[in-house]
């Protein structure tokens, strides 16, 4: 059910008015958590359970966490072995619990059907950390077992067969006769292996909750309907915002505050996603899908062209999302963070990021980049973490050697243009322009390894750019029009001549536009890039 | 009570100034509003278009269904409307070398029958076609082919479970009564049922159709020659200048159509042999259920309506299959006597006479014309005082 058709629309149409009919019940909260599962399971039944079990799993093991001593504290382990004699019921009941199912589990793992027995093995090994977590009253056991289990889920789906085939080639090409299985195999009853959308999403936003409870960031949430709804609320599921939950989970504590501001924010919202989405990001797929799906018969202006135009259609496509998402949140009176501010018009990496995908850079920034030193130790470590942070990045965002490179680039781009940003002769000599264009430059180079089918693909697109002949790209005049006008938008916006688009007639007359350039150019739906993610 | 630590909630930030108020909003739908109503009511005084007697709606505007609409609304009361299929419009013929040019010319009087048949149409999707846009035809007279080609077997009567793609599937009942084969997502269906009712998004289509290659524009700017390497002959255009607000009307050599054309010669030469249909029964069939409800729709407008069934061609069935044929005509036969339809069963035509089994050559519409025209049942029906609309005494 994609924001941009006919069933979502229907929907919301249901799903919003009854929302507000329950305000003054204690059903609203309930009917959101229904409707957001209803809108994930639309998708796929099966993801459900997936969704379902971590949501269970991390305020389990939250609440659980919250049960164990802040500083630690001795424990006599003969005691609580062999007379269960425990501080606390709820670790007593939680290791009691947890040595029977893993009995159990083992008793699958080895004897029950073979379908069965990956998964149960698995499991076990979770359980039988639980039952140490118990027994050790350890908050840090309890937040280990959260990031395995969050990050294990992830690097299954995602990640398995990259690292199988990769692998598996790595065997053959030593001549070794051993070859691991497809990750297909190891699902139970024979369910289809296949990536469930916005998985790297909703669990980066569980994980942090965890997280984010472990440092004392945020205070354990009781209600289980609340946290389901924070893990899986509707809008934001798919590909984000990445909320936090000290952010989001306050705001479900009480029925939104109904203004008309609420809807009219939201609808601005909204159409501005909905134009990014299938009047830009569209229209610019179409170029870009016909030169990068065979960039041999290009020369190198289209190649170059096409690569610029994927930089926008990227943008365009996720922050219209982003868009849309947080205009869906506002309809419902919620406010999402803030994801894309611009990053086109960034006059540094350091701060491309910093308008690029917020939420996600400021999620490694916090739980990856700070937790491995940040820039306390040092140049070489800070250059180090940041290196790190964005190799990872690079990795989070699929299984493929063009994301690794990505990530690579742009960790090595930080890493060497931060003192040069940071000297006063980039701050004061340099002229803006040509700091961003230097950044739109280097963004877009690194796009090609994004966007490139496979990796031989991306080294014939760059070895062509400067290699192949200059032929005609053949690119829309129409296509050219639209996004000199949206870079144009954008350069007024962040200039003294801002004030001009705030004239009441210009936003009528963009609005307007948008929805007659809608009405007579938007061809078709498609899904969004990052839901792949 | 334990409260969650939050972060200072702040109000949605825009990092734009498409940020409209309440007031602005109300502003911007008003002029929406004005414009989507008013264009295509005004369009249709801008745009060229001069239908001539022989006019049919060009192939290439085969799914304008905006337009179709308009071309109904350019008919009179005096006017006999001819309904149907690629049967009607004449798939190998020239313009004046359809059914309604002759029966024309029977008449003596051009222009009297126009031909309102839609290429690629079926009962199914003629259904829908005259429900949702054949509004400006009520009380007229109106002829309807059918067209027993589409009950020939259950790929045909579309009640394979196997999924076809099938022209004007937009027309096609989206939920109920179910057709198997048809298998696009509720997306798809929400947009056929929805969109049509609003006339802007039929106008807009009606652009694409008859300017920009049955493509939006900015797949426009993006059609290729299907060269390797491709080349795009419309990047640089100006979409603009392709709106010229005159109706291309039909080439006037069309190499697929005509005496001169290839494709105009009897079936018989082109080495095809007999073939056996897998008739469908007809209380079974999916396409004379929609044809029996295209009917009563009709009648339910005040048409006043003449069936014509087939003349299919009976000389490409094999001998044993042609009893399954004639029990499934005369089963229509029986319907439509029942329910009161006039209607004509003409024989059939000499084999050199048809292109397929279905369609008939020039001298074909001509004879079948000559037919109709001198048919006992037909003349009664032409003569019969037309249906009349209320008040008008």
């Amino acid at each position: 059910m994609l924001f941009h058709t006919w069933p979502f629309a229907i929907f919301l149409l249901i799903v919003l008015p009854v929302f507000h009919a329950l305000r003054k019940t204690r059903l609203w909260l309930p009917w959101l958590t229904v409707a957001s599962y209803f809108f994930y399971g639309w998708w796929n039944p099966y993801y459900l359970i997936l969704v379902f079990y971590s949501t269970v799993l991390d305020f389990c093991l939250v609440a659980l966490m919250d049960h164990c001593p802040l500083q630690g504290q001795k424990v006599d382990m003969r005691a609580r072995l062999t007379g269960l004699r425990f501080h606390d019921r709820v670790l007593k009941a939680a290791f009691v619990g947890a040595a029977a199912a893993d009995l159990g589990m083992l008793c699958l793992a080895v004897a029950g059907p073979k379908t069965l027995r990956p998964a149960m093995t698995a499991l076990s090994s979770l359980v039988f950390l639980m039952a140490l977590g118990a027994l050790f009253s350890s908050r840090r056991i309890w937040l280990l077992i959260s990031l395995i289990n969050n990050l294990a889920l992830l690097l299954f789906f995602k990640y398995a067969r990259f690292v199988v085939e990769n692998l598996n080639g790595v065997f053959a090409r030593l001549h070794l006769s051993m070859s691991l299985p497809d990750p297909s195999t190891l699902m139970p009853f024979g369910f289809e292996y296949l990536l469930p959308v916005g998985i790297s999403f909703f669990t980066f936003q569980s994980l942090s909750y965890t997280i984010d409870f472990y440092l004392g960031n945020v205070d354990r949430e009781r209600n289980f309907l609340r946290f389901a709804t924070f893990v899986c609320f509707f809008p934001q599921l798919m590909a984000g915002p990445i909320e936090r939950a000290r952010h989001l989970l306050p705001q479900f504590h009480k029925f939104p505050e109904v203004r008309l501001q609420n809807f009219t924010d939201g609808a601005s919202l909204f159409l501005v996603g909905l134009f990014k989405k299938l009047a830009l990001a569209n229209y610019l797929a179409n170029y870009v899908e016909r030169v990068y799906d065979d960039p041999k018969a290009f020369g190198a202006p289209a190649l170059i062209l096409a690569t610029v135009a994927f930089g926008w259609q990227i943008l365009f496509d996720f922050s219209g999302y982003t868009d849309m998402a947080r205009g869906v949140a506002r309809l419902l009176g919620f406010n999402l963070i803030l994801n894309f501010n611009n990053p086109y018009l960034a006059s540094g990496l350091g701060e491309f990021w910093s308008r690029w995908h917020i939420s996600l850079s400021s999620w490694f920034r916090d739980y990856l980049y700070i937790p491995l030193g940040g820039n306390r130790g040092g140049t070489p470590n800070t250059y180090r973490n940041l290196f790190i942070t964005f190799f990872v990045s690079g990795i989070w965002h699929g299984a493929s050697w063009t994301f690794v490179i990505w990530g690579t680039l742009h960790g090595l781009g930080v890493v060497i243009t931060r003192e040069l940003e940071r000297s006063a002769f980039y701050r004061e000599w340099v002229p803006k322009l040509l700091k961003q264009a230097g950044v739109f430059a280097f963004v877009s180079f690194t796009w090609i390894f994004f966007r490139a089918r496979s990796l031989p693909d991306a080294l014939v697109i760059v070895n062509r750019v400067f290699r192949a002949e200059w032929r005609d790209p053949q690119i829309p005049t129409l296509m050219i029009g639209l996004l000199a006008l949206v870079w144009f938008y954008q350069f007024l916006l962040e200039s003294r001549f801002r004030t001009l688009l705030q004239a009441g007639p210009v936003r009528v007359g963009v609005a307007v536009f948008m929805v007659l350039y809608l009405s007579l150019c938007a061809s078709g739906g498609g899904a969004f890039i990052y839901f792949q993610f | 009570m334990v409260r969650t630590k939050s972060a200072r909630i702040h109000d949605t930030p825009f990092v734009n100034e498409v940020r409209l108020d309440a007031p602005q909003w109300i502003v911007a739908l008003g002029i929406l509003a004005m414009v989507m109503l008013l264009t295509p009511v005004l369009w249709k005084k801008l745009e060229r278009f001069e239908p001539g007697p022989d006019y049919r709606i060009p192939y290439a505007l085969s799914k304008d269904y905006w337009f179709y609409e308009r071309c109904l609304e350019q008919t009179t009361a005096a006017n006999v409307v001819v309904l149907g299929d690629s049967v009607v419009w004449g798939e190998y013929v020239r313009q004046d070398g359809t059914l309604s040019h002759f029966l024309n010319e029977e008449s003596g009087q051009p222009g009297r029958f126009v031909n309102a048949a839609v290429n690629g149409l079926f009962p199914l999707a003629f259904e829908g076609l005259a429900r949702c846009y054949g509004g400006p035809l009520r009380h007229r007279k109106v002829i309807v082919h059918c067209n027993v080609l589409w009950m020939s077997s259950p790929k045909a009567d579309l009640r394979t479970d196997k999924e076809q793609r099938f022209n004007h599937a937009e027309l096609v009942r989206q939920f109920l009564p179910r057709i198997p084969c048809y298998k696009a997502d509720l997306n798809q269906r929400l947009a056929a049922v929805i969109e049509r009712r609003f006339t802007f998004s039929e106008w807009a289509k009606h652009l694409q159709m008859a300017y920009f290659s049955q493509k939006t524009i900015p797949n426009w700017t993006l059609e290729d020659d299907g060269g390797n390497p491709p080349r795009y002959p419309n990047a640089y255009k100006n979409p603009l200048a392709q709106i010229t607000f005159t109706i291309p009307p039909e080439p006037a050599v069309d190499p697929e159509r005509g005496p001169g054309s290839p494709r105009h010669k009897p079936w018989s030469t082109t080495g095809a042999g007999t073939t056996r249909f897998e008739w469908v029964e007809l209380d079974q069939s999916l396409q004379w259920a929609a044809f029996q409800r295209l009917v009563k729709l009709l009648q339910s407008r005040g048409n006043d309506v003449l069936v014509v069934v087939g003349p299919f061609n009976e000389n490409i069935l094999a001998e044993e299959n042609r009893r399954g044929f004639r029990r499934l005509r005369d089963g229509v036969g029986d319907w439509l006597a029942n329910n009161h339809v006039a209607y004509v069963v003409p024989g059939t035509l000499p084999s050199a006479l048809y292109a397929d089994a279905s369609h008939p050559l020039t001298a074909g519409y001509q004879l079948l014309a000559d037919r109709l025209y001198h048919d006992a049942a037909f003349q009664k029906w032409l003569a019969r005082r037309g249906p009349r609309p209320p008040g008008d005494l």
